[in-house]
């Protein structure tokens, strides 16, 4: 169902001030919880069961335990605004038009990690963003939230926002620091971890943003009651970025127990397939997660309607299931050819790798140039099987996951529609003007009956 | 070649963002500030330059002015279109977006008008891909792109340059 906790009072008019954000209730968690003592806060989150947006869905109450505290050490929050994952757009809206829940949640995290001086890292091309959270920053700070002795306890903190410069890379916790210290975005080979090594050798904790959005209600109705909200490990609510060919494309919040057919046919969210078009297939968690089938989509392999979920969209695994990932929803009509739209992706992460892992830095090029082959009529039927080769040394050998990344859509384009690759191949003319179509993805899926 | 004092202050507040000893994490918004004030793109005395106010060897500057596709190397038009072309804005247009702007303008991608007006430049997701197809201009996107907003939007810079 649609349970609004962080968008509740998006629409307010004016919630963008600080004067309108308080008003309706903001800044309650900060005073809450700054009464407490930081482990309690912590611990609150942990019951929470959060886990991370940003797409690894990490708990986060366990990444903040992790946290080193070493005498007279300074150490950081630092925000992950660095929202580039193709489907993704979730962070954007939510600092756009309510900035300050961001603020108030890193108020409060800073506060349970005794960090007195926290960073938001965004994307550079999100310039006008920053001016936003900028306005929001002196709105707390002007109003005693942030700067020195906050509400007279004595706990001080500063944040700044730090705007990156194009580079998807970034998004990775280990490159995004390196950044922050001005380098490029080269990502660390771990360990150490940030929590023990992170910005300028300072323990570090890096949050997505609507992770750390998700603390102030965590903190306001309490962990316990954040926990009731969804389903298994699937606590609270997520926000999905849904693009593609649907009738209304946008950013909605849902709590998990909804279906993924509800999700896109519901007129509370995608409002279905747009121009009366039929459901092709799917990449439900943002470019990385593996693409499928219409029919796996709605079903999971054992016949069950498919739910909004971290555990049911990996239902089945990699061989039948996906990935909530950072919840970038795309969708892909009937007119759709995953052979190009692969190769879109396979040129994106190309362009993204940083260079510093041969399978990475080699593999993404070769697959780009493999696909826009077979995309241009120019394909053999060999280099689907040199696409699954490649995918495959890739897949795990490279320092980041950006690699893996890179590897999933491809082997998942070619485990699910490597009929549609074979037709290109055999059909090098008529491929340039049309398309495979639906052909058997939307197929009711054969379930054997257990004997 | 100089930031003015006005752009120095601000150049300071950057720098005190971060830790004493710190002040090389100043240098990706930095490098953003001097692009803007010296011509849209970074020019080997101004990287040169962001080297100097900051104390670090050239090298850091181009190392890191090479590696973040929002920074210029060459010079650029007044006005750059970066239109997005990933999956999800391909799926919804971005191509022949693309193409129509290449032939209102009559020039390919990566190039530059002959009035030093326009460059068209493609980029990869821009974090928008529910208002797809879209471009960024400037500091701001234009979305939900269709042939007659472009013809505004050029309109549009024409008439703010002149």
């Amino acid at each position: 169902m649609a349970r609004k906790i962080l968008l509740e009072k998006a629409h307010v008019e004016g919630i963008r001030t600080y004067e309108v954000y308080r008003r309706e209730g903001g800044y309650r968690s900060v005073e809450k919880a700054l009464k407490m003592a930081q482990a309690d806060v912590v611990e609150e989150v942990k019951k929470s069961g959060l886990r991370g947006r940003g797409g690894a869905g990490f708990p986060t109450g366990l990444k903040w335990s992790f946290i080193a505290k070493p005498e007279g050490v300074p150490r950081h929050l630092v925000v992950n605004a660095d929202e580039s994952e193709p489907g993704t757009f979730k962070d954007r809206y939510l600092m756009e038009f309510i900035p300050h829940i961001l603020i108030e949640g890193m108020i409060v995290s800073s506060y349970a990690l005794g960090s007195n001086v926290s960073y938001i890292y965004i994307r550079g091309e999100y310039a006008w963003i920053v001016n936003i959270l900028e306005q929001a920053i002196t709105e707390a700070r002007q109003n005693g939230f942030l700067g020195k002795n906050i509400l007279g306890t004595g706990f001080d903190c500063e944040i700044y926002v730090h705007r990156g410069a194009g580079a998807y890379i970034c998004g990775e916790e280990t490159a995004l620091i390196e950044s922050l210290e001005g380098k490029r975005g080269n990502p660390r080979i771990k360990p150490p971890f940030p929590a023990v090594k992170g910005v300028w050798g300072r323990p570090t904790v890096v949050n997505n943003v609507e992770t750390i959005a998700a603390v102030v209600p965590i903190i306001n109705d309490g962990g316990d009651e954040y926990a009731k909200i969804g389903v298994g490990k699937s606590t609270g609510t997520k926000l999905m970025s849904a693009c593609g060919n649907i009738n209304k494309p946008g950013v909605y919040e849902i709590d998990m127990t909804i279906s993924v057919e509800d999700f896109i046919y519901g007129d509370a969210y995608c409002g279905g397939i747009a121009n009366g078009k039929k459901l092709k297939a799917c990449i439900p968690g943002g470019s990385s997660v593996p693409i499928l089938p219409a029919n796996l989509l709605l079903t999971t392999a054992k016949g069950e309607k498919r739910l909004m979920n971290y555990e049911s969209l990996s239902d089945g695994g990699f061989a039948t299931g996906t990935m909530m990932g950072s919840g970038g929803f795309i969708v892909l009509d009937e007119d759709q050819c995953i052979v190009k739209h692969t190769y879109t992706l396979a040129r994106f992460y190309r362009h993204e790798s940083c260079g510093q892992c041969s399978p990475c830095r080699e593999g993404t090029g070769w697959m780009e140039k493999i696909l826009l082959n077979i995309e241009n009529g120019k394909g053999k039927l060999s280099d689907i099987d040199l696409l699954w080769d490649i995918q495959g040394k890739i897949e795990g050998n490279t320092i980041c996951p950006l690699g893996d990344a890179a590897a999933w859509p491809v082997a998942a384009a070619i485990r699910h529609f490597r009929d549609e690759f074979e037709w290109h191949v055999k059909n090098p003319v008529e491929c340039l003007t049309s398309n495979y179509g639906l052909a058997h993805y939307a197929d009711e899926i054969h379930v054997p009956v257990a004997v | 070649m100089r930031f003015t004092d006005e752009k120095l202050i601000e150049v300071e507040a950057i720098i005190n963002r971060y830790p004493d000893g710190k002040h090389k994490s100043a240098l990706l918004p930095i490098l953003h500030l001097a692009q803007e004030e010296f011509g849209g793109w970074l020019d080997v005395p101004v990287m040169d330059y962001v080297a100097h106010i900051l104390k670090i060897e050239p090298i850091e500057v181009y190392e890191v002015a090479s590696f973040y596709s929002m920074y210029n190397l060459k010079p650029v038009g007044k006005y750059m279109f970066e239109v997005c072309q990933t999956g999800p804005c391909m799926i919804n247009g971005s191509d022949d977006i693309i193409a129509y702007i290449k032939e209102k303008l009559n020039i390919n991608v990566g190039e530059t008008t002959a009035d030093g007006m326009f460059t068209l430049k493609t980029v990869e997701c821009l974090g928008a891909c529910g208002y797809a197809p879209l471009m960024q201009l400037g500091k701001h996107y234009k979305e939900h792109l269709t042939k007659e907003k472009v013809d505004t939007i050029i309109e549009a810079c024409r008439a703010k340059a002149n």
